[in-house]
């Protein structure tokens, strides 16, 4: 029997002991968990320990809010409840049983099943073959089968899509829905989702709750880990806090506000983001008519005229997928110009390659920080040199000078508080939001004069949000330019002293920071004006 | 008439010389769909050759040879997954590191089991096979249906292989897995053990696909009998676009050019210039190179081939 929301938000007194983790008691009715967890520990084979002496537990029907720092231990957790790593101690019950999750298949089968902050899906399958993929199935592959199995599902919850879509070819959006249909085709009660939120925009955020309401209304259990504190308010019935492998708190959503919960997740944060705006001045980048053909041969940016000042930063508004992934590229030299200039000062970057690009002062903050932002498989500090390790004093006549990387890894990493056991940790062993923090501390330190930002802040806690931000305002005032692209609108408000909305490939309306009409913004983005 | 007759030859021919190319790029294509590649496929094919030869001079029966040249492959194949599933070893590397080993056992065992001097050879090949019935249909008969029992595994492997790969769950998680092995395997897909599976279907296949040349195409073993075939296997898999029926043409393309430079230095240059025909018979190679030139560029392969996969 599902239990109701209301219900339990009335049994404030048995929530509150289920917080209290320490003096936890049996008494508690277990049969009333679905997932119950007492004492996890994990320590990764680097010798970090991510997990330890953690209690949480999530009721039927109930959406359950994961907050923490970045490298709290967030992922170590849902990824133990999951079957994709195996704690070293612990009690983990599942409708009262005591279980071992040995891998995800087993997690499955009892009903929990997780998607992780990176995708699980094959991008050139298309929908249905990815479904199939999971269900274990053997023998002749019988497609329209999971077709059939999708429809029911999809309609059952009102989540639209087309099985025979390539993944590839959907947006983000979109893609996670897959990722939560293939869970539900498995029959998964409980749903965890890995920040699902950091890349989608505010209207993909809403669908995706509207989501979460129609699964709990079925009675369905859902943690979302997050690292804004608005949407675990908006969303949950009770928010868990991490700090340091640990449980800080588990407190029921009502009887909570944000600045309590900021303080909570960075011990004792305040705000403390003064945000002021640039003085504009001499025009450094200059884009003209630039066409761009987008991955499957499709113009994505059509025409589209840009001025870049000094000490500026330009805010391009749009929902993903509207070309200003192919723009970024294009004035990167990651992707062709099929017509168009893109000129610094008096240098034309048409279609120069990326290092020259990056030679002549342009930093690139890539969304995908995994594939292009870092090298997993090299240390910390070789990937915070990474740009510019031919230079002095990094080498000299050649040769590397390890030394004086390690010592500018080591300034980088506390300056921007990178969470790493040491500067020779391999990026893999990071944990997601430290690899945007390496990935933003590069950029921002190299000296250039014109940064490229997209999702600067995506995947980073709200404190070094915060740092990232007042170092774009700080980089600002000194007169480096700044394109900021990103999905939370928000961010783009705050930061951008102009803002332009991307449409179908162009630049359908343009707002300074002091005629700002969100309204109107907001249609602009929809295409409609 | 007796050119009409010379055709089909010409064209049954280029048939039968493509059956170790089909039967191995077939091969080659089931691994690289789960994201192997074997280079080591020249070795295997070389175990192949050796080791039918000697199980069919050894019993004087060409089937068992059929038999030991299966099994060799196999064995071969498995060493390469070891190394490249198991130590996790750099897969090009290793594939080159099992030709050496191959060519090294071969001529090893060879010297082994015959005195120095000696001209080991077959008394007889597995030599064409008229199916009943089939084979008395006017040209079709001629040049399909009167060929060697490889031709017949390998047109019969064609429809199989690709079933296989695109019509049953097992194909979907080997794809899968060579688009992204790291995904295929938090989905609970035991990677290692598709690989292996896999692995041995090259083997077979490319076991046998080398013990044809000693046992149905030339009745001697030489160290050099399998003169790069393993490696214009992979470039067809390449170019068929890592499908089976794809691999068909490819094979065929290269069945024809290698005959057809037989039959031009046969007829019509002649023994009066050697030079010249021994020039053509660079004649397939120089198609491999071209084919992938024109056949080659942009195609999209398995995401993940030849990256290295191990689990945390
Ligand atoms: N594969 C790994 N090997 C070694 N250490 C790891 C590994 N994965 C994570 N860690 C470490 O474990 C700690 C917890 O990481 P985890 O990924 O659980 O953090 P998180 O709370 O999800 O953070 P984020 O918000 O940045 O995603 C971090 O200190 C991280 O460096
Ligand atoms: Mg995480």
């Amino acid at each position: 029997m599902p239990l109701s929301p209301i219900f339990f938000k009335k049994t404030k007194f048995e929530v509150e002991k289920v917080s209290n983790a320490s003096t936890e008691s049996d008494s508690v009715t277990r049969s009333d968990h679905s997932i119950f967890v007492r004492g996890i520990r994990k320590t990764y084979p680097n010798g970090v320990v991510a997990n330890q002496d953690v209690t949480f537990s999530i009721l039927r029907g109930e959406v359950h809010a994961l907050l923490g720092e970045n490298g709290a231990g967030k992922t170590t957790l849902v990824k133990i409840l999951s079957g994709c790593l195996t704690p070293d101690s612990g009690e983990i019950l599942v409708n009262g049983r005591s279980v071992r999750i040995e891998d995800p298949i087993k997690a499955v089968k009892l009903g929990i099943g997780m998607v992780h902050q990176h995708f699980t899906l094959i991008p050139t399958f298309t929908v249905a073959e990815n479904i199939a993929l999971s269900l274990s199935l053997s023998g002749r592959l019988n497609l329209d089968a999971v077709k059939g199995k999708i429809k029911e599902v999809s309609k059952n919850l009102t989540l639209e899509i087309d099985p025979d879509a390539r993944i590839e070819q959907l947006p983000v959006g979109l893609r996670q829905r897959v990722e939560i249909l293939r869970l539900l085709c498995q029959d998964v009660d409980i749903l965890i989702l890995d920040e699902p939120t950091s890349v989608l925009t505010p209207l993909e955020v809403e669908e995706l709750f509207k989501t979460i309401r129609r699964l709990k209304s079925k009675g369905r259990s859902v943690i979302i880990i997050t690292h804004k504190v608005k949407e675990a308010l908006a969303i949950s019935d009770r928010i868990t806090i991490m700090r340091g492998g640990r449980v800080v708190k588990t407190l029921p959503t009502i009887s909570t506000n944000e600045a309590e919960l900021a303080a909570l997740v960075v011990e004792g944060f305040a705000s403390s983001l003064r945000v002021d705006r640039g003085k504009p001045g001499e025009p450094v980048l200059m884009v003209k008519n630039l066409s761009v053909k987008g991955k499957r041969g499709e113009m994505a940016v059509k025409g589209v005229d840009l001025v870049l000042h000094a000490g500026e930063i330009l805010g391009i508004a749009g929902v993903a997928g509207n070309g200003q992934k192919e723009l970024v590229e294009a004035l990167t030299g990651l992707r062709r110009i099929e017509s168009g200039t893109s000129l610094l000062k008096t240098c034309d970057l048409t279609n120069r390659p990326p290092k020259f690009i990056i030679r002549k002062g342009v930093s690139y903050i890539p969304e995908d920080r995994i594939r292009r932002g870092v090298v997993l498989s090299m240390s910390v500090s070789e990937n915070l040199a990474l740009k510019n390790f031919e230079e002095q004093p990094f080498s000299k006549n050649m040769v590397i000078n390890r030394e004086s990387i390690d010592r500018y890894a080591s300034d980088l990493i506390s300056k921007f508080g990178i969470r790493a056991s040491d500067p020779c940790a391999t990026v893999s062993s990071l944990s997601g939001g430290n690899i945007g923090k390496l990935v933003v501390a590069r950029e921002l330190s190299n000296g250039a004069n014109i940064v490229v930002a997209e999702q600067p802040t995506a995947g980073l806690d709200v404190k070094a949000s915060e740092a990232v931000h007042q170092k774009l305002m700080e980089l600002r005032s000194k007169g480096v330019a700044a394109l900021l692209i990103s999905a939370d609108l928000d961010e783009i408000i705050k930061l951008s002293d102009r803002i332009v909305v991307m449409y179908g490939g162009k630049f359908v309306g343009e707002f300074t920071h002091d005629s700002l009409d969100i309204q109107k913004l907001a249609r602009l983005m929809l295409g409609s004006a | 008439m007796m050119e009409w007759a010379l055709i089909l030859g010409f064209i049954a021919a280029g048939i039968r010389t493509a059956s170790p190319l089909l039967l191995a790029s077939l091969g080659e294509t089931v691994v690289q769909r789960g994201g192997i590649l074997n280079l080591g496929i020249e070795g295997a094919m070389l175990m192949g050759a050796f080791s039918g030869f000697m199980g069919a001079y050894l019993t004087g029966n060409l089937w068992v040879g059929l038999l030991t040249s299966i099994i060799a492959g196999v064995l071969t194949v498995l060493i390469f997954g070891f190394l490249v599933i198991r130590i996790n070893l750099d897969q090009v590397v290793s594939g080159l590191a099992i030709n050496l080993l191959a060519m090294g056992l071969c001529l090893y065992f060879f010297r082994i089991a015959f005195s120095q001097g000696a001209f080991p050879y077959l008394g007889d090949l597995i030599g064409p096979y008229a199916i009943p019935g089939l084979s008395q249909i006017p040209v079709l008969g001629e040049v399909l249906f009167n060929q060697t029992v490889f031709v017949y595994i390998g047109l019969i492997a064609v429809p199989l292989i690709y079933f296989l790969i695109f019509k049953t769950s097992f194909g979907l998680r080997l794809r899968s897995i060579g688009e992204d092995p790291v995904v295929a395997s938090y989905l609970g897909i035991n990677v290692s053990r598709i690989r292996y599976l896999s692995l041995i279907i090259e083997g077979a296949l490319v076991g046998m696909a080398g013990g044809l040349l000693t046992i149905s195409m030339f009745n001697v073993f030489d160290s050099r009998i399998v003169a790069a075939r393993g490696f214009v296997a992979v470039s067809i898999v390449i170019l068929g676009r890592w499908n089976p029926w794809g691999a068909l043409g490819g094979s065929l393309l290269f069945g024809f050019t290698e005959a057809l430079s037989l039959w031009i230095g046969t007829f019509l240059v002649g023994p009066a210039a050697p030079s010249v025909s021994l020039l053509l018979r660079m004649l397939p190679y120089v198609v491999t190179i071209l084919a992938l030139l024109v056949g080659g560029r942009k195609v999209r392969g398995p995401a993940a081939l030849g990256s290295p996969f191990s689990k945390e």
